[in-house]
């Protein structure tokens, strides 16, 4: 247990999540915008308000 | 007979929006009203008229609560109903829940108003109502997450329309920040008086984690919500691009929450805090502006129709209000600005051209396109529309310029000193010199409010033409 | 199983998002309630006193918050206007705080024994009869209307809950003789709190009418005691810099 002392120093655990949140944050826009064939498909989406009137 | 089977077999359920929305006008005028009546007090103080329950300390509550909550709290209810339904194919799953909260909802607005006025307060901004509302508040919001989750997991369609993203960030920030802010130890069971439970520097910190995260996700990510299905919507076209409106929805609902303690510049908290808050809230520069580049390039497409389609101006200038004061905000943000501006009436400036600029701009627009169809009809009179964006953009700009000059002059008054040291003026000679810029700004927001009224008119002559029964 | 995959879809969306916005608030927040550091150790600063402490309700009651801060900040310009800057530990016994976001009127942190209760009774009543140019409402009901203090002893058990130290039993009360000496100490025990509070309003006529207690009593006692309690004398700046 004597390890979870070193996330309560605040020197640790500002770079820690620093790291953590920006590894997040790529991960996101890889998400988006890695892949092209996912990518058209989420582009596809931002047509579904306009769908509703035909249904 | 045959009505009851026929409402059951609807495919959505329009009934609860129609009340959402007209409630939302109501609420507009009574609150844009007391907002124009508290202005006034502060320029001439005799029509405080020496009556307890119409001074400006007990009223100006009831000018936050009725537009705030009002106003903005049903709007967001009858559009994020309008948009769930529709983006999902799929009916409220609960009549009986989505009249509760409508009822529900009108009761606390009125009861929050009525307790303001007798003097029941938290001592909290935007969070004076007191333990007994908080609670049913609490309920009410409740039953509103089960119906709209609920409704989500109904849908027709697979995918979750990102507008539902930033209504559901809205509604479980709003019971988050809500349940924390009010925690408190009622005097008794009987007593309408509370002691919050937190003090000094925490309680601080709790109150403008929620003060900021009300307009956060309040006053901003729901709105946005709106805005990504009212701007395509009217302009015909489909959003710019839906992978930056996702990216800029995580990076906007985790960065806001960082940004509160910018409220409690040079106060008695820690540095840390403040300066953490100043960093991120610069940060939130980029998404706040990612959702407005988002809108703007959607409209982009749509020039002509500025011309043409007075609601299409509506939300262009909402966009750019949306643009102007997510900028100005950050400014202020900084440590040596806000050394200036705190304090001062250019804070209320800033948040007038929010909440008039961005928030209520881009409810006018949706709802010049709702309610027509709501009632299958068109809009009453063009005209008017054009007139009421004209009445509203004049009002804001009166508004917010009386608000910049008072509060820089009123920062640099304060700090002011003579050839020998000594502090140039007396803090009354900063009242008198703002005297006629307040009778501006309460010249600003009565252009504002009479948009507001002509806008009704344009909306009850719309609803007689119309009728609630629903294409098949 | 194609439902199956549609609820989880929600249940993640609103798991991330709640994650997203519980970050900031855990890391800004919840460490100053474990942070001693965050309020200063100084001596004087006490509990309110019965008659204060309904003072500082009315000042709740009326808004007063809407257009006075009390929070001064560490310039030079609020330091001659206002004096020294206000300090964590002033408002420590504040449930809720009142640090106020704008200044119409000037700020209240230490506007006690500024004026005196004659001045701060008739500029409550009438201010623009002191001071022209005043925006303020007038508040004439204040002198008129009669204190009540019937539920004072509910009101100090509901804060002794959220922590402030009024005492119950005498174990209770010998501790506070210690930590704030026994005349505060006699002030803060909860079944002597009406005598304790008409003692205050007679002694101090604060309404300067001795025949009633009112509200008036109340409030001007909160607003002569506010930012009083500190001797700064005692103190070297360097002190309270750690502290930030």
């Amino acid at each position: 247990m004597e390890w979870l002392m070193w996330f309560t120093k605040f020197e640790n655990t500002k770079p820690l999540s620093l790291v953590i949140f920006f590894a997040l944050f790529c991960g996101v826009i890889v998400y988006l915008y890695g892949n092209k064939q996912r990518g058209a498909q989420l582009e596809s989406f931002k047509n579904i308000p306009l769908q509703d009137d035909e249904i | 007979m045959t009505t009851a089977s026929v409402t059951n077999t609807e495919q959505y359920n329009y009934e609860v929006i129609r009340k959402f929305a007209i409630m939302t006008l109501v609420w507009g005028v009574v609150g844009m009203l007391v907002g124009v009546y508290i202005a006034s007090e502060l320029a001439f103080p005799a029509l405080n008229f020496d009556i307890p329950y119409i001074t400006f300390g007990r009223l100006r509550p009831v000018h936050t609560g009725a537009v705030i909550f009002g106003f903005g709290g049903s709007a967001l209810f009858a559009t994020s109903y309008y948009i769930v339904q529709r983006t999902c194919q799929a009916r409220l799953f609960s009549s009986g829940l989505a009249n509760f909260t409508f009822w529900g909802w009108q009761t606390i607005i009125v009861l929050a108003a009525l307790g303001d006025v007798l003097g029941y307060s938290q001592g909290r901004e935007y969070a004076e109502m007191e333990w007994p509302i908080d609670l049913l508040i609490e309920v009410v919001w409740v039953a509103y997450l089960v119906l709209f989750v609920g409704t989500l997991m109904k849908r027709k369609q697979p995918h979750i329309y990102v507008a539902n993203w930033f209504y559901l960030a809205f509604i479980l920030a709003t019971a988050l920040l809500h349940t924390f802010n009010n925690l408190a130890v009622p005097v008794s069971l009987f007593s309408m008086k509370s002691y919050s439970l937190f003090s000094g520097a925490q309680d601080a910190m709790t109150q403008w984690w929620y003060g900021h995260n009300a307009v956060g996700f309040f006053l901003t990510a729901a709105f946005l919500g709106m805005m990504y299905y009212f701007v395509p919507k009217q302009a015909g076209r489909p959003i710019y691009s839906y992978r930056l409106s996702v990216l800029h929805f995580w990076a906007l609902i985790f960065l806001y929450m960082w940004a509160g303690a910018h409220h409690l510049h040079w106060t008695a908290i820690p540095d840390w805090t403040s300066t953490l808050a100043a960093t991120f809230s610069i940060m939130l520069l980029l998404p706040s502006w990612g959702g407005m580049v988002n809108g703007i390039l959607t409209l982009s497409g749509a020039w002509e129709k500025m011309r043409t389609d007075p609601v299409i101006r509506f939300l262009i200038v909402s966009l750019s209000f949306y643009g102007m004061s997510t900028f100005e905000g950050p400014v202020m943000s900084l440590k040596d600005v806000n050394a200036l501006s705190h304090y001062t009436d250019w804070t209320i400036g800033h948040v007038h051209s929010g909440a008039l600029g961005w928030v209520a701009m881009v409810t006018f627009g949706s709802f010049y396109h709702l309610i027509p169809k709501l009632w299958n009809t068109k809009m009453f009179s063009n005209r008017l529309i054009n007139v009421h964006f004209w009445l509203a953009t004049i009002g804001i700009l009166l508004y917010i310029t009386a608000m910049w000059i008072s509060g820089i002059m009123q920062g640099l008054m304060w700090r002011a000193f003579d050839d020998f040291g000594n502090l140039q003026y007396a803090f009354i000679e900063s009242v008198a010199a703002a005297h006629n810029l307040y009778i501006m700004r309460a010249v600003g927001g009565l252009f504002f409010l009479s948009g507001m009224v002509l806008m009704c008119y344009n909306m009850y002559k719309t609803i007689k033409s119309g009728s609630t029964e629903q294409q098949a | 199983m194609k439902h199956d995959k549609i609820e989880r879809n929600v249940g993640i969306l609103i798991i991330l998002t709640m994650l997203a916005i519980s970050a900031g608030g855990l890391v800004e927040i919840v460490p100053l309630f474990f942070i001693k550091e965050t309020v200063e150790k100084v001596d004087g600063v006490r509990p309110y006193s019965p008659l204060e402490l309904r003072g500082r309700d009315i000042y709740i009651r009326e808004g007063c918050y809407l257009c006075h801060s009390q929070m001064i900040r560490p310039f030079r310009d609020e330091a001659l206007r206002y004096g020294h800057y206000s300090l964590a530990a002033e408002s420590k016994y504040d449930h809720p705080f009142q640090w106020g976001s704008k200044r119409t009127g000037p700020d209240l942190a230490r506007v006690g024994g500024k004026y005196s209760n004659d001045w701060q009774t008739q500029h409550l009543t009438a201010p623009r009869s002191l001071v022209s140019q005043s925006v303020m409402p007038n508040y004439p009901w204040l002198s008129k209307t009669d204190l009540d203090y019937a539920d004072i002893q509910d009101r100090m058990r509901a804060l002794r809950v959220t922590g402030v130290p009024y005492s119950t039993s005498q174990a209770e009360y010998d501790k506070n003789v210690k930590e704030f000496g026994e005349e505060t100490a006699k002030n803060l025990h909860i079944p002597d709190a009406e005598k304790n509070l008409i003692a205050q309003a007679q002694a101090g006529n604060f309404d300067t009418n001795p025949d009633k207690l009112t509200e008036m009593d109340a409030l001007v006692s909160y607003l002569q005691m506010l930012g009083t309690l500190v001797d700064f004398r005692k103190y070297d700046d360097d002190y309270f810099a750690k502290f930030r």
